[in-house]
């Protein structure tokens, strides 16, 4: 008996095994280190919980308080999503293939989406004031914020700045700032607004593309 | 091992390694920026009394510091479980009570760190510009009391459900709560609910509150005691966490010497926890309005909250006419007799014309004052909230000239119309013929009458052929029809 036979791995039977393609194991694998099936429930979450907020009135009906909460709401999602960011291997990650950044690129796109449709999906039925252009708006300039983010603190504490300009965003809402980078107290129509919005978006999630999120900070926490 | 580490005993020296881990100090740049501009910068705006600028604790600074101090917490309390570190540090002598306390702590004391530097900010600020009166120290204490029970929410669902999206999801929740109680407060009525008396944040109160009566702490004990029985109960889930999440028979085979000690410690605090808030809960259903605006527990009130401030008013007279406020409005004094002396020398020697102006408390037996003339002797009286139809005129000086001109009116309505003060929702309403007047003499003292978009064509026509006359042809006409005027017996044909 030799070695070879004896580290030959056992066949399996035919017809018991079906082969995944590497690209689509390769993908789930990236996701599920990142948490994403969990973001996608939590992203459920954040759509279920606006839908209790424009369903039991929680916020005001018009006026700038009717915005306060769907806002806050928002920020929530897209600091989901930028939590994602992290990774628990880290640099060792970076290491070991060209097609980290592809996927880094395609979960942040598809979580954006699927942020933006489960809030949408909160808000059927309901009112939302200033309707669901401004929702889409704000996801995506906030998860553009958390991207950025991630970029300095890590995945794990991406979500700081989402939340923060919020805040800053919810006196701003209240004092009617009119600047365009002030997109989520801007109306929906509002052209600087959604360039502002769709600038940060593409600039974080171009850095967070190629250079990926921080992997040391929030590790040390 | 260094000299500072010999020193302390054990606990301070994992205290130190808190603080020195702690992620809240990444974040405090961030939080300054939100504070500068939503605390501050909306106190700014305020007329700096100290009650006013104090309600910016409740309103804006604890929304910023909660979603800070429930997210960071969560990230802290989550540590262990995130890491799956959790058995690796069961066996270590320390009970797991005292580790997590020894976290908790970490976090709470750099964000009430950074709550009180914030209001110590604040504080400066009004103690520069206030003119009268003291920092208020409640609002404080339910600020930080709010720090306090976030913090202790976040820490504990961090311990409970640890992961990576523990920390934003608490916090959106956090905010969440503290927007619909904003949303209750806002709209608090005496049929509403209790919820909305618990609720720290609030609108900001007239101008002059805390200035004329003391502001009733009962409210603001029943809000601590609602919030503190809640950071105290968690507190006892955090000492019964290893049972709650499955590990009391690893813990118990480990400690078993204090574990019973601790679990009955931590349920005593949990059942002590409930009851003050229950407690709170059931004390803020018994809460109704008191006579000055505010909020009167009967179980807690204190007679002595009833009683007014005693008070001096500051003074000044420039051409006879004598304006007084109060001195926590002094900073207003001599503006208002800029404002008013123009129109006091049109209307000077007219039958029933003010000898003075004088400000009065806003609110009397529950319900806002009016401004009017007193009888005797004839002196304007009006108040921080409401001069005329213009309403919170002490809230600042956006527009001078038009801020000028609403005091001007003020005293023109009650002047034209004779009426005293008078408590109730509706101010002065003049006639055609008085409002025609009134814009007439506006105009002859260059200020803005009301616009044409206001009064009719009519008026308006009325007011130009009035003003057009001399000043001594307008003060002969007003001294023999100003009665048949405030009776409403002119009409606008009648004015030359």
């Amino acid at each position: 008996m030799t070695a070879a036979e004896i580290l030959k791995p056992p066949t399996a039977r035919a017809g018991t095994v079906r082969p995944i393609p590497a690209g689509i194991r390769l993908t789930w694998l990236h996701l599920r280190t990142r948490r994403v099936p969990a973001a996608v429930l939590a992203l459920a979450v954040c759509g279920a919980l606006l839908h209790a907020a424009l369903y039991w009135h929680w916020a005001f009906n018009s006026g700038p308080y009717a915005q306060q909460i769907p806002m806050i709401i928002e920020a929530g999602a897209a600091a989901m999503i930028a939590v994602t960011a992290h990774s628990p291997f880290g640099e060792t990650e970076r290491a070991t293939g060209r097609w980290l950044p592809y996927l880094r690129l395609l979960a942040a796109i598809g979580l954006t989406g699927l942020a933006i449709l489960a809030l949408q999906l909160g808000a059927v039925g309901e009112n939302l004031n200033d309707g669901i252009a401004v929702l889409a708006r704000n996801v995506i300039g906030f998860t553009g914020l958390g991207l950025l983010c991630s970029l300095v603190t890590g995945g794990l504490l991406a979500w700081t700045l989402p939340l923060g300009y919020m805040t800053f965003c919810q006196y701003a809402l209240l004092e009617d700032w009119t600047a365009p980078w002030t997109w989520p107290v801007r109306p929906p129509a509002d052209r600087g607004a959604w360039i502002c919005a769709c600038a940060v978006f593409a600039a974080g999630l171009l850095l967070f593309t190629i250079r990926g999120p921080r992997a040391r900070l929030s590790d040390d926490s | 091992m260094s000299v500072m580490s010999m020193r302390l005993p054990r606990s301070a020296r994992a205290l130190r390694l808190e603080f020195k881990r702690n992620a809240v100090p990444y974040v405090l740049p961030l939080l300054a920026a939100v504070f500068f501009f939503d605390t501050l910068r909306t106190a700014d705006g305020f007329a700096p009394i100290w009650t006013l600028r104090a309600s910016a604790i409740g309103d804006h600074m604890l929304f910023e510091f909660s979603a800070f101090a429930g997210g960071l917490a969560a990230w802290a309390g989550s540590r262990e479980g995130r890491r799956k570190t959790v058995d690796l540090v069961a066996p270590t002598p320390r009970a797991a009570w005292a580790r997590r306390s020894t976290a908790l702590a970490g976090t709470l004391c750099w964000m009430l760190l950074a709550f009180l530097a914030g209001v110590a900010v604040l504080y400066i600020q009004t103690a520069v510009q206030a003119t009268w009166g003291g920092p208020p120290l409640w609002p404080v204490f339910v600020g930080a009391f709010g720090v306090i029970v976030v913090t202790v929410i976040g820490f504990t669902c961090g311990v409970l459900f640890p992961g990576r999206f523990t920390a934003p999801l608490v916090a959106i929740g956090v905010l969440v709560v503290y927007q619909t109680g904003l949303r209750q407060a806002l709209g608090v009525a005496t049929s509403s609910g209790t919820y909305a008396l618990l609720s720290p944040g609030n609108g900001p109160p007239v101008v002059d509150t805390g200035v004329y009566y003391h502001v009733a702490p009962d409210l603001s004990i029943v809000q601590v005691m609602f919030m503190g029985g809640i950071a105290v109960a968690l507190f006892g889930v955090l000492g019964l966490a290893p049972g709650l999440r499955g590990l009391a028979p690893a813990r118990a085979a480990l400690a078993r010497s204090g574990g019973w000690l601790l679990r009955t410690v931590a349920v005593v605090l949990v059942a002590c926890g409930v009851a003050a808030s229950w407690t709170a809960f059931a004390l803020a259903g018994t809460a109704k309005p008191d006579a000055v605006g505010g909020w009167e527990i009967p179980a807690l009130h204190s007679a002595a909250s009833d009683q007014t401030v005693p008070v001096t008013r500051d003074c000044t007279s420039s051409s006879g006419f004598q304006v007084c406020v109060h001195p926590a409005f002094r900073f207003y004094l001599h503006d208002l007799a800029a404002a008013f002396e123009p129109v006091a020398a049109e209307i000077a020697g007219l039958p029933g014309t003010p000898a003075g102006a004088r400000e009065v408390a806003s609110v009397s037996g529950g319900q806002d004052v009016q401004s009017g003339t007193s009888v005797s002797p004839p002196v304007f009286e009006f108040t921080a909230e409401h001069v005329g139809a213009m309403f919170g005129q002490f809230n600042g000086i956006p527009d001078p000239a038009g801020w000028a001109s609403g005091f001007q009116q003020g005293l023109l309505d009650a002047f034209l119309t004779g009426r005293p003060p008078h408590a109730g929702p509706v101010p002065i309403l003049l006639g055609p013929a008085q409002q025609a007047v009134e814009d007439a003499l506006l105009t002859a003292v260059r200020s803005q009458p009301l616009g044409p978009s206001v009064t009719s064509a009519g008026v308006s026509a009325a007011a130009h052929r009035f003003a057009a006359l001399s000043a001594s042809a307008r003060h002969a006409w007003l001294v023999a029809h100003l009665t048949a005027l405030r009776a409403g017996a002119i009409t606008l044909a009648q004015i030359p």
